[in-house]
């Protein structure tokens, strides 16, 4: 019975080291929430192309008026002047960039380019949540939102990448 | 003609030590020890490893977030309760190899011991998320768990939820001891479905799992295995056997003071792997009793076509076997026990049995081979309930062993450290078997363990009633 008991507790560390070690290499390349990502080589197929969509309304799905970004297909490195790209954040159940705009001192819009999710449910909760988080950047004319209740993961990815944008901007 | 139970009543003499002698019949095959400890090894890996698949899956920063402590939390405790949950099906998955290993009582004893740890780490597991989802959302947690139950298979798993604590309730001691058994059973097999229903959203929604297509691919195939062994080994297997061995009720003969012998007559029962000291389920089908399986073991091993369990009528069911009609159908699953030869570690034995646990040690006994010289003590508070007591005796003489007959009130013919040294007085060169009541046994066992006997060398089965 003793030695059952030993035998389970060395499989287990065992089991906990190895699938650890075996994650390291894997974990630069493959999804880690919060990992951030830089460029725009990582724009695909299911790239959100916000094309018609001003920035203030940014969420996949709402359309809204607004001149300021409407950034080509194939790049989101470089937005119209005056705006400022974050890099992709992934958060595990997909992956978005934002895009913010700023006038003077001003956070004027925010627009998400890049967008790619796991499954549909995930599309809801970020159709969901961006307009939200949207709202939330630009009252509070910085990245230090509050999560969208059920939209942890995405809010998270959103403040991450729009505080990098801002960085990037030098922004105050 | 004779009456079917002749063919019990006087044993065969026993085959030499080489067993190839006994074509007649099937031997169950040999356990392997090295299987039980390879299984428990494996146990341990995949526990460490989704552990370690939780940790990994949500970057350290996570946990300085809103709610991160207590949603990481979450996860762990989802997914070591769920890995235990899986841990608990493969216990009592009756995995014919594990059985003959460790036996059905002490994997049963296992999962009993396990079972309040996935219950109540699934529980946390939603607590811990509701909390954690509510501090990042900065909302109450009543509201929190409205949101939650609409992700994709969070309500259909909260079901599930409910089951599972439902069950832990009523698996309660002092709940369960006022339940009758069948009712408690049948209860507790719902945790089936209720695991049916939890797994599906650990794969849509778990961190450790969303991005990872290996992962959910190796934990599918785990639960999906699972799911195999059970219905292979808890359906298919018995069926087969109940369709291949057509098993009727032929005679029904009493053997002493509210104990019956119950002999069956089948086909091809050389073909059923059975040892001496195994038991099995039996199931008989008239129409009050077809719904409930009862663990009885063999009181001798199978004489074809016939075999022969032995039952002491202690409830109502056991009472109500001395109406069985002759030419009544049984279904049976097993043979199951590891209280068999097999353990044997030394050269000779003492077999201890209480009361009616001289069924099991009555067929254990005749396929231990010549000259094994066992030592048997027989216990009994009266003459007349030493059933099988010429059997026995007859059995030992062939195997030039010794028996002794504890008859009388406990205080009367007691069993202690002094008279088991005098019984047998070669105690610590044996290995020791005990059969009977669970105190009967318990008590043997911690006179044997007092005297020295090593825990390798006691083996016991113990009828819960």
């Amino acid at each position: 019975m003793r030695a059952g008991a030993w035998l389970v507790l060395g499989g287990a560390v065992a089991g906990f080291l190895g699938v650890l070690g075996l994650h390291r290499p894997a974990s630069s390349s493959a999804l880690a929430g919060g990992t951030v990502t830089q460029g725009p080589g990582t724009q695909g197929p299911g790239t959100q192309g916000p094309g018609t969509q001003g920035p203030g309304t940014q969420g996949p799905g709402t359309q809204g008026p607004g001149p300021t970004a409407s950034p080509g297909r194939t790049t989101t490195a470089a937005g119209p002047p005056g705006t400022v790209t974050g890099p992709v954040v992934n958060y595990g159940y997909g992956e978005l960039a934002t895009r913010v705009a700023i006038s003077g001192s001003r956070i004027t819009g925010v627009s998400v380019p890049v967008i790619r999710v796991a499954e549909q449910f995930s599309q809801e909760l970020a159709d969901r949540a961006i307009p939200v988080l949207r709202h939330e950047v630009l009252a509070a004319q910085s990245a230090h939102i509050q999560a969208v209740s059920g939209a942890t993961y995405t809010s998270e990815a959103y403040a991450q990448s729009v505080q990098a944008a801002l960085d990037k901007a030098h922004f105050k | 003609m004779s009456a079917p139970s002749a063919a019990f009543g006087t044993p065969k003499a026993p085959a030499g030590r080489d067993r190839k002698q006994q074509p007649d019949r099937l031997p169950a095959p040999e356990p392997h020890p090295a299987l039980a400890r390879i299984a428990l090894l494996a146990a341990g890996l995949g526990l460490g490893s989704t552990t370690a698949l939780t940790v990994t899956a949500e970057p350290a920063s996570q946990l300085s977030a809103p709610g991160g402590l207590a949603t990481f939390a979450g996860s762990l405790t989802g997914m070591t309760g769920t890995y235990l949950a899986l841990i608990m099906v493969l216990l009592v998955s009756r995995i014919p190899a594990i059985e003959r290993v460790a036996g059905q009582d002490g994997l049963v004893r296992l999962h009993r011991a396990l079972a309040p740890w996935p219950i109540s780490l699934l529980a946390a597991h939603a607590l811990f998320l509701t909390v954690g989802y509510a501090q990042a959302a900065r909302t109450g947690l009543w509201h929190e768990a409205g949101t939650l139950v609409n992700y994709p298979d969070v309500l259909i798993a909260t079901v599930a939820l409910g089951i599972m604590c439902f069950i832990g309730v009523i698996s309660l001691r002092a709940i369960r001891r006022r339940l009758p058994r069948d009712t408690w059973w049948l209860i507790h097999l719902w945790m089936y479905l209720a695991l049916a229903l939890a797994v599906p959203h650990e794969l849509v929604l778990g961190p450790s799992f969303v991005g990872h297509p290996l992962t959910r691919l190796v934990w599918s195939v785990l639960w999906a295995a699972t799911a195999g062994l059970v219905l292979g080994y808890r359906i298919g297997l018995p069926i087969l056997r109940t369709v291949r061995h057509q098993l009727r009720v032929v005679e029904v003969r009493s053997e002493g003071p509210g104990v019956v012998s119950v002999i069956l007559a089948g086909r091809q029962l050389d073909r059923l792997p059975v040892s001496g000291g195994q038991f099995l389920y039996w199931r008989f089908l008239t129409l009050g009793r077809w719904w409930q399986a009862h663990p009885f073991s063999l009181s001798a091993l199978p004489q074809p076509p016939y075999l022969r369990l032995t039952v002491k009528g202690v409830g109502t069911f056991t009472r109500s076997l001395t109406g069985l009609r002759p030419g009544t159908r049984v279904a049976v699953e097993g043979p199951y026990g590891a209280f068999t030869r097999y353990q044997q570690r030394r050269r000779r034995a003492v077999l201890v049995a209480g009361g009616i646990g001289v069924t099991a040690l009555r067929s254990l006994l005749e396929d231990l081979p010549r000259g094994s010289a066992p030592v048997v003590l027989l216990r009994a508070s009266r003459p007349e309930d030493l059933v099988l007591g010429a059997e026995v005796r007859e059995l030992v003489r062939q195997r030039r062993g010794t028996i002794h007959e504890l008859v009388g009130p406990r205080a009367a013919a007691v069993l202690d450290e002094v008279s088991l040294r005098r019984l047998v007085p070669d105690l610590n060169y044996r290995d020791v078997y005990v059969c009977g009541p669970e105190g009967f046994v318990a008590a043997i066992v911690a006179l044997a363990r007092d005297l020295g006997v090593p825990d390798d060398a006691i083996h016991h089965e113990a009828f819960a009633l």
